[in-house]
């Protein structure tokens, strides 16, 4: 198949994904437009590998680095947020870094 | 010399004296000085002036020779002294101190009386500078300076917004008139090289000036003097300064400020007298001007401006008197007015400080209380009524006199039509004048006692200048009658058709002014004409309409234009400035999306620029 | 075209399609769903390219584990779940110029590099599993090993992040809750 169309692919997935990062009001949904890129950034490397026939397969072991990175990634964001919804009650980053709401602990809620 | 440079600086440093104690309140030294320099000025006026009465020869001097070039002259602080300005000095420095120490009294509870004093020695020096100068342009000094303190002393009650409008007006309507002696000033000098009014004299008498520059110098000077000596046209300001202190109105607006104006047409008599048309126009100003301000005094219903209009009408008299040639006339008439106006103005005050206002709906019924008063203020009236023997029957009788002549084609410049109208008008004007004093002095002393106001005598300090003037009052005619004591004056022979006349008509309108009085306020029986003189014609609200609004809109397109236009400069910068920080401030929002957004497009621009440039 | 080049083009439509639908759908769980269908139809097109072994990763970990992580965080965030949850910001206009530039970049200057250039999907997959196992652990053993220590510092990192603070003094005094 002609390589130009995964590499068109893979400029639609980034455009779309950056979209979702800067428009997204929730900041999961940022994340994922975050991801959509890694995986845009993924379907180039494997095109070209496979369009190289690299004999180190360099383009696809990027691929898993990259994929076992994004996992790595995806947990710790996604444990921020969780954090920043312990600390201000909701994840609207139109909201972030202003005033922080008191959500109550399990304890305080038990008590 | 030196006396005359003490005449006027004397006050001059009373008055700079005074104003230290602006900064270190001090009544009682603020008023040692002020009544002290004129005690001191008055002496050394006497020294200076006794000597110059009558046929003695003028003094001067001049010093230093300043700025002159190719084009212009040279001024230099020239003073002289004849017998005009000795007659001048001595009736500004007596009235000057009188009302100094009227004042102490009268303004016992101000706390602005340090200034008031100061500007008030301020004024004598001014007063000074005008009578003994030998230069034109220290004649105008000293013009302008006294319309200043005119201006400072008037607005006294700043808090009043009638005090504060009649400064203003008084300021602009005399200074607008002063552009005619600035302009006749320069047309003389350019005409004659030289700015010396002794110089200027002897070009006219020499005949080196053409007919054409005499005339217009000479209208111009009359505009000036119109304007400082309140005639027609210039007439409205005088009873409107009368919210300023009532001894300020004595000294200013009755004995000398007004009277300048007199005293510069007399000092520059000669050019009147060559040219026919300017004495035809003074002569027509002062007629109208003597008709209607006596007319509009008998309508009046403030007692303070009565007395003003009076004073405009009988400074018309003395116009009157210089348009039929006399400066002998003039003068007696000036002295005379001087003396028993001031006094009026102080009794007026005396009575203001009695009973606490000088409206007539505050008076009546004064004669107990205020014995002192009565009899001075009776004394005063009669004399502006020209009863036999006080002073005032003699100088009118003087200038009535004078035009007759005129009207014979006997003496000066004046067509002989002029001298019938000036005659006639005199008469007239005399019976207006006995009527109003004639009311006025029913008003304030006599029947019940109206308003509410505990009335009490005048303290001492009030008392004894009106008892001074008093004397002059009754005794100066006797003065002018005697020959010589002015330069140049014949003994006037008193017309006896003159003294029948004027006698028969103060009576018949004595009487039946007291007759009509009643029955209440005689001004009644004037019927609808009444309120047409208490509005003076309406001739300030024709001015209003004319000059005044048309400038205040002029101002406020002025204060539109630099809102709208200058300051839209400074709001749009301070606008761009608020705008730029409020774009600013996004790059610190605290808005993680706002921060990628940033760099992201950021890098795809960069990215572009990079393929477009290497591409 | 052949029968490789027709269902890649298939797959590729339907990500993109799917991918906008992620980043504009009002539902917020909508919006991870289709996130799975993006991540599926990217699996299927490395398989049309041959790689194998990488389809089968991304199916496993991204489809398998990031997919659920992100539902977790959603549900423990509280997200809303109705329509309108999912709105968008005021930097929208801003973001699809973004987008559109970027796109647009990328695709101009990838095309001009690489027009007529043909992927050889006929032979030897290049992407079997025994070739990308022997590549990884002997010539990229160094990045291997380095990734499974970045693994286990997220780890770390995430279990102390989403810990729930205690005061310090109270553990020892406070009896232990439930079953913890």
């Amino acid at each position: 198949m002609p390589l130009v169309w995964p590499l068109l692919l893979s400029a639609a997935l980034f455009g779309i994904g950056v979209y979702g990062v800067l428009a997204r009001r929730n900041a999961v949904l940022a994340l994922m437009g975050v991801e959509l890129m890694l995986n845009a950034a993924n379907v180039n490397l494997v095109a070209f590998d496979v369009w190289f026939r690299d004999v180190l397969v360099t383009g696809q072991v990027f691929t898993l680095f990259i994929i076992a990175l994004a996992a790595a990634e995806i947990g710790l964001g996604l444990a921020i947020v969780l954090r920043l919804f312990r600390t201000y009650g909701h994840v609207d980053v139109d909201r972030l870094g202003g005033e922080p709401a008191s959500v109550p602990s399990r304890e305080e809620a038990e008590r | 010399m030196i006396g005359l440079v003490l005449v006027v600086g004397l006050p001059l440093l009373a008055a700079l004296a005074g104003l230290a104690f602006l900064v270190v309140p001090d009544r009682v030294r603020a008023a040692q000085v002020a009544v002290g320099g004129a005690a001191v000025t008055w002496v050394v006026t006497v020294n200076v002036a006794v000597p110059r009465l009558g046929d003695a020869d003028p003094v001067g001097g001049s010093w230093g020779h300043a700025w002159g070039n190719l084009t212009a002259p040279a001024l230099s602080f020239a003073l002289r002294a004849d017998s005009m300005s000795a007659v001048l000095l001595l009736l500004a420095a007596t009235v000057a101190l009188l009302v100094q120490i009227y004042s102490v009294a009268y303004l016992a509870e101000d706390p602005r009386y340090p200034s008031y004093a100061a500007i008030v020695s301020l004024f004598s020096a001014s007063m000074a500078a005008v009578v003994v100068a030998d230069d034109l342009f220290v004649l105008l000094i000293g013009w302008e300076m006294m319309g200043v303190c005119s201006y400072l002393l008037i607005g006294h009650y700043w808090e009043r917004s009638d005090a504060r409008d009649g400064a203003a007006k008084a300021f602009l309507m005399t200074r607008t008139a002063d552009i005619g002696l600035l302009i006749a000033i320069i047309v003389l000098g350019q005409a004659v090289d030289s700015y010396r009014i002794s110089d200027v004299l002897d070009a006219v008498a020499a005949g080196e000036l053409s007919s054409a520059t005499i005339t217009v110098t000479a209208l111009l000077i009359l505009l000036a003097a119109v304007g400082k000596s309140a005639q027609v046209p210039f007439h409205t300001w005088l009873p409107d300064a009368m919210p300023g202190p009532a001894p300020i109105s004595a000294l200013i607006h009755s004995a000398t400020m007004v009277a300048a104006g007199v005293y510069l047409v007399a000092r520059m008599q000669p050019l009147f007298a060559e040219s026919e048309a300017a004495t035809i126009v003074l002569g027509l100003i002062a007629v109208v001007t003597m008709l209607i301000a006596a007319a509009f005094a008998l309508a009046q219903d403030d007692l303070k401006r009565v007395l003003a209009w009076s004073t405009v009408s009988q400074l018309a008299y003395m116009f009157a008197a210089l348009a039929a040639g006399s400066v002998v006339a003039a003068i007696g008439h000036l002295l005379a007015h001087g003396a028993f106006k001031a006094l009026l103005f102080l009794a007026a005050g005396a009575v203001a400080h009695s009973v606490g206002s000088t409206a007539f709906a505050d008076m009546g019924g004064l004669r107990r209380p205020m014995p002192w008063t009565f009899w001075t203020a009776t004394l005063g009236l009669a004399a502006l009524s020209g009863l036999v023997p006080l002073s005032g029957f003699f100088t009118k009788d003087a200038v009535v006199g004078a035009a007759y002549d005129a009207a014979h084609g006997e003496a000066g410049p004046a067509p002989s039509w002029l001298g019938w109208l000036i005659v006639v008008a005199a008469f007239v004007t005399a019976a207006l004048t006995a009527a109003y004093a004639t009311r006025a002095w029913r008003l304030v002393f006599a029947g019940e006692r109206r308003g509410t106001a505990e009335a009490h005598e005048a303290p001492d300090l009030m008392r004894w200048p009106m008892v001074a003037l008093a004397v002059p009052t009754v005794l100066m005619g006797v003065a002018v009658v005697e020959p010589g004591w002015l330069a140049g004056s014949e003994a006037e022979p008193v017309h006896a058709w003159v003294v029948v006349l004027s006698t028969v008509i103060l009576a018949v309108v004595v009487g039946l002014t007291w007759v009509l009085g009643n029955t209440g306020d005689p001004a009644t029986r004037l019927g609808p004409l009444r309120p047409v003189l208490a509005r003076e014609f309406y001739i300030d609200d024709a001015y209003d309409r004319i000059a005044v609004r048309p400038t205040f809109r002029a101002v406020g397109v002025v204060l539109r234009s630099d809102r709208d236009v200058v300051d839209a400069y400074v709001r749009g910068a301070s606008y761009s400035a608020m705008t730029a920080s409020r774009l600013l401030r996004w790059a610190q929002n605290h808005n993680v999306q706002t921060y990628v957004t940033v760099a992201v497009v950021g890098v795809v621009v960069a990215a572009v620029l990079a393929g477009v440039s290497a591409g | 075209m052949s029968t490789v080049e027709v269902l890649f083009l298939l797959l590729s439509f339907l990500a993109i399609g799917s991918g906008i639908l992620v980043v504009t759908t009002d539902h917020l769980v909508h919006a991870a769903l289709w996130l799975v269908v993006t991540l599926g139809s990217l699996a299927g097109c490395f398989l049309l390219m041959t790689a194998e072994f990488v389809a089968w990763v991304q199916v496993l970990i991204y489809v398998g584990a990031v997919v659920v992580l992100l539902l977790f965080a959603l549900m423990l965030t509280r997200a809303p779940t109705g329509p309108d949850s999912a709105t968008s910001t005021r930097n929208r206009p801003v973001a699809i110029f973004a987008g559109v530039v970027t796109t647009a970049v990328l695709g101009v200057v990838l095309v001009d590099g690489f027009r007529g250039e043909r992927i050889d999907v006929e032979g030897e997959p290049a992407g079997a599993a025994q070739p990308v196992g022997d590549a990884i652990f002997r010539h990229w053993v160094l990045g291997f090993e380095v990734v499974s220590v970045v693994l286990l510092t997220a780890l770390i990192g995430a279990i102390v992040l989403s810990r729930r603070d205690q005061p310090r003094g109270e553990v020892a005094e406070r009896p232990p809750e439930g079953s913890g």
